[in-house]
């Protein structure tokens, strides 16, 4: 047996059928037994691709913003959990029925343009009963620009907007509290981000709409 | 695959988290996600190589899942049904870009007459305990798209070759075929690549 013929018989003897000649072969033959072991420690070591990377968090926030779209993400018919995480489990019916508001108002002076959000029989609006009294705080210094950008807008529009937004605001102070109380909580950690991801989702649907209405 | 984690501080186990986003719990899903997000993640960067393209693709993976999760009644793992259903995910990207999921004949020059070249008086160094997983992976994102499916189904993630057949369609000998030339490909590119040839064994 020669080189060739024992590389050709290589898939076969690596599956487990293996002959006298091809191990006498190897026996004697420096290049084809470096070549095998090279050839083992590559399958060996593959498995080590196997989990490397997280995705970055872009990912979930598409996830999570389609599966609400589509009413795979609801309301739980009961709340397992109480406390911060019961009181915040609808927070984002919050931003979602801001961004219904305004699409709603430019739809009103836009007939004919179709908003980004597509609202589904399965998401509405929250209703008032489960949007918790806020007594109404100075505009944060962060917001003013934004307040400005909608303050063209209809004046239920722009209450609706401004209450949106505080609570989005108190959503981030608690959940900065969570954090701080339990800094090694994942979930807490995960739910700092959703309320920094809601209040970037109500400033962009704002900016956007605006950039619509600009065009005109 | 994977095994059944309770997050820190929250007593939930896979089992209820599936029942509990069969519901549509927001917190269940996430928990799914976080569970299995770096697996599928990591096969989806393996089989195209590019990072944009493994985001979407695990994406439309969990999403799917998710649109389907109603449908699970666990005859088989969790993780088996999202892992399976992320490679149909990747291989029908690559389908529609009309990239070949198996190759025909991938072959390089020196192929017809043997991979094992015999240079006189040249010692034969092997790559044991000189590559590291960095090199691999750098290696593998190298490889024919078509090598580079059968080496990641296969040798990463674990498939059987009739799993893959099934999966790219082709035949069982085929990917045995294959399998073994991705991995001579892999042995060329990580030898060329390795930085200095000392005659190391």
């Amino acid at each position: 047996m020669n080189c060739l013929q024992f590389e050709n018989a290589l898939p076969e003897y690596l599956e487990g059928s293996r002959t006298a000649e091809q191990q006498a072969h190897l026996n004697a033959c420096t290049s084809c037994s470096t070549l095998l072991a090279d050839l083992d420690l590559i399958s060996t070591q593959a498995a080590s691709l196997r989990e490397l990377e997280d995705p970055s968090p872009r990912v979930w926030n598409a996830l999570e913003i389609q599966l609400r779209r589509e009413g795979l993400i609801r309301r739980p018919e009961t709340q397992a959990t109480g406390g911060f995480f019961s009181r915040w489990r609808t927070a984002w019916l919050v931003p979602v029925a801001a961004a219904l508001a305004i699409v709603a108002g430019v739809k009103l002076y836009q007939p004919a343009r179709v908003g980004d959000i597509q609202p589904t029989a399965k998401v509405s609006p929250a209703p008032a009963k489960a949007r918790p009294a806020v007594a109404t705080p100075a505009i944060a210094p962060e917001d003013k620009d934004i307040m400005s950008t909608v303050a063209s807008r209809p004046p239920a529009q722009v209450a609706a907007y401004r209450n949106d937004l505080d609570q989005a605001n108190a959503f981030i102070r608690d959940a900065q509290e969570a954090v701080r109380n339990n800094p090694n909580d994942i979930y807490s950690q995960q739910l700092l981000i959703n309320a920094y991801e809601q209040k970037q989702m109500l400033y962009r649907l704002a900016l956007d709409e605006t950039e619509n209405n600009d065009e005109q | 695959m994977t095994d059944a984690r309770r997050p820190q501080g929250n007593k939930l186990s896979e089992a209820e988290a599936i029942e509990k986003a069969k519901q549509g719990d927001p917190e269940a899903f996430e928990f799914l996600y976080n569970l299995h997000k770096r697996r599928v993640y990591s096969l989806c960067l393996r089989m195209t190589g590019n990072t944009a393209s493994a985001e979407d693709l695990t994406q439309e993976a969990f999403l799917q899942l998710f649109r389907k999760i109603g449908t699970f009644r666990g005859e088989s793992a969790f993780s088996t049904w999202l892992h399976r259903m992320a490679v149909n995910v990747v291989l029908m990207q690559l389908r529609k870009k009309g990239l070949p999921l198996v190759p025909i004949d991938e072959t390089t020059e020196g192929d017809e007459e043997g991979v094992v070249r015999k240079e006189p008086g040249a010692p034969d160094e092997r790559l044991t305990g000189s590559i590291d997983r960095l090199q691999l992976q750098r290696a593998v994102d190298e490889l024919p798209p078509g090598y580079r499916t059968i080496f990641v189904l296969h040798d990463v993630e674990g498939y059987e070759h009739n799993e893959i057949a099934d999966l790219v369609g082709c035949s069982i000998g085929n990917s045995k075929s294959q399998l073994h030339k991705a991995r001579i490909k892999l042995r060329d590119l990580l030898r060329a690549n390795r930085p200095e040839r000392a005659g190391k064994r």
